[in-house]
């Protein structure tokens, strides 16, 4: 009961601040989910077939659910949820129902306000329930990715190591390989070669196994021009290690940024844009700003954040400006939001 | 019969005939029934041992839920099952027959794309400009899914497929495939091609006991 009486606690404070709450579907088409969340995340979702026999599957996550309803133009831009998902996990023993408790602000048309707006809403219910010890960490992606753009190396390279942030453990698979140089590369193109002239006299238009001709081409040659390997390897691996090892208060980042810019011989302005990230100096909060931090969830693309009373993580959330156009939304659709740990209050 | 043992064996082809020598060759020789269709055998001299012929991934399942003590299969099918499955059946020998690949394969005139690097680039290239996922056509969703995520192939949807697999790609049903093959002669007689580094499991038949009949089994030293 103690729960139920803080839930309510919170959710008043998400509707004074001028959320309002979205009811979404609880069945979902599971193809939907796997469109947007891989083959993978199969394994996670409780789904059965309908009489039709089309596979639905018990919403695995709020979030997901309320951009499905957002794009069914049946809710508001400014949301609250308070529910069940459903998913399992690889743990044996633990619940398959989770109560999720959040707010998401979905086509955000300011981004440094309305990042504040979803930290300052969570940092109030905190304080509303009497939380203790308050502090936050924050990370920003966007940063990885101004870095990676400016560093020498080949293009193919760099869209693989933004891709892979937010999987760790294949990330360090593949700096090693950076450092190493030991990508398999075929170095023999004699054969292809000769295929790769007969077929420029095919029809360029002809598909084969859903490519087209002219984009085989296209990327053969390509590849050719740019390959993969190069000397800078290690010298660029030694960069993000250094990068990814940032950890300090918000107050001393922009000193250590540059320290980082300089000791690395790189350009002055190639973090420029983390506007977010220097407006929470406004907070009275304690703000932590951490590179290496954020990676577990493919859908971040900016600020991260998570919320800590003590040592325990009360709250955590972040921007996600690709997820609504990954579940088919025609335009991209900017959002930010963040859930509450219910378990940890 | 308390301890009658129950062996199950492949119902087809080359592994049928191979699994039949295997037993032979030990001195257990296998009578086929009377009646030429009929799914049962016996061996010679050996009362307590009954011989069922099932399909091959039949024989897994069947280990799993207990109705078969041992029995012969590919090493494919068993790492293909579920893990619960898996945690029943013990590998007792690793045959020298039944050798086969499980990989991945593409079709031949993706010149650009000869390694997993390559198709995880295009699978992203796919869902980029298309908001679409790259599809793999398989029988083995599971070892399939395994091996892809831990090459970096995120961007892509698995297609079940029964048979005649290699077909997929060239009648719009998947982009690529991942199957078993032993030559490599379907593949290529398809204008499909093995990526350099796209083997996913070297299988081969093994012989396999239910965790539950070691020690009924152990008793007559098959």
């Amino acid at each position: 009961m103690k729960s139920k009486k803080l839930s309510e606690q919170i959710i008043r404070t998400f509707k004074s601040n001028g959320f309002v709450l979205s009811e979404p579907d609880v069945l979902l088409d599971s193809e939907h989910i796997i469109q947007r969340s891989g083959e993978n995340f199969r394994r996670s979702m409780l789904t059965f077939e309908n009489e039709d026999g089309k596979v639905m599957c018990l919403r695995p996550d709020l979030t997901v659910a309320s951009c499905i309803k957002y794009l069914k133009k049946k809710t508001k831009s400014k949301i609250y949820y308070s529910g069940q998902a459903y998913r399992r996990t690889k743990q044996k023993g633990s619940d398959l129902v989770n109560d999720q408790l959040g707010i998401e602000i979905l086509g955000s048309r300011n981004q440094t306000q309305d990042d504040y707006k979803v930290i300052k809403t969570i940092l109030n219910s905190a304080e509303k329930i009497k939380s203790k010890n308050i502090q936050i960490k924050v990370g920003d992606i966007s940063l990885f990715k101004s870095l990676i753009k400016s560093l020498d190396m080949p293009d193919r390279w760099k869209l693989r190591l933004i891709r892979h942030f937010w999987r760790p453990k294949y990330f360090e698979e593949l700096l090693k390989r950076l450092e190493k140089n030991s990508d398999i590369d075929p170095v023999t193109f004699d054969t292809d070669k000769k295929r790769f002239y007969e077929m420029k006299k095919m029809n360029q238009d002809e598909v084969i196994a859903g490519r087209s001709i002219s984009a085989i081409l296209k990327r053969f040659d390509k590849k050719i021009k740019d390959p993969r390997s190069f000397d800078e390897g290690k010298k660029i691996a030694k960069i993000i290690r250094a990068f990814l090892k940032i950890n300090c208060k918000l107050s001393q980042l922009d000193e250590k940024l540059l320290d980082f810019v300089s000791k690395n011989n790189l350009k002055k302005n190639i973090f420029k844009e983390f506007k977010s990230i220097r407006n929470l100096k406004k907070l009275k909060t304690e703000v932590n700003f951490i590179t290496n931090f954020g990676r577990d969830i493919e859908y971040y693309t900016g600020i991260v954040f998570e919320i800590f009373s003590g040592k325990k993580e009360i709250a955590r959330g972040g921007r996600y400006d690709d997820l609504l156009k990954s579940l088919g939304a025609k335009k991209n659709i900017a959002a930010v939001g963040a859930a509450i740990n219910l378990n940890n209050i | 019969m308390k301890n009658l043992i129950t062996i199950g064996l492949p119902s087809k082809g080359r592994l049928k005939d191979k699994s039949i020598n295997f037993f032979n060759d030990k001195g257990l020789k296998i009578l086929p029934s009377h009646k030429e269709r009929n799914y049962f055998a016996t061996i010679e001299n050996k009362p307590n041992i009954k011989i069922i012929y099932l399909h091959a991934k039949e024989i897994i399942q069947r280990l799993g839920d207990g109705t078969l003590d041992a029995g012969i299969s590919g090493l494919d099918l068993l790492n293909e099952s579920e893990n619960n499955l898996q945690d029943k059946i013990i590998i007792k020998q690793k045959l020298d027959f039944g050798n086969a690949n499980l990989v991945v394969a593409v079709p031949d005139d993706w010149i650009d794309v000869q390694t997993i690097a390559d198709l995880e680039e295009v699978a992203f290239d796919i869902r980029s400009k298309r908001n679409t996922r790259l599809r793999v056509a398989t029988k083995y969703s599971n070892l399939t899914n395994d091996f892809l995520i831990s090459k970096g192939v995120t961007q892509y949807k698995l297609i079940s497929s029964l048979g005649a697999t290699e077909t997929y790609p060239f009648i719009g049903s998947s982009e690529i495939i991942t199957d078993i093959t032993s030559t490599g002669k379907t593949l290529a007689d398809n204008n499909l091609r093995v990526l350099k580094d796209g083997l996913i499991l070297q299988s081969q038949a093994c012989l396999l006991i239910s965790k539950n009949s070691r020690s009924k089994i152990q008793k007559f030293e098959i």
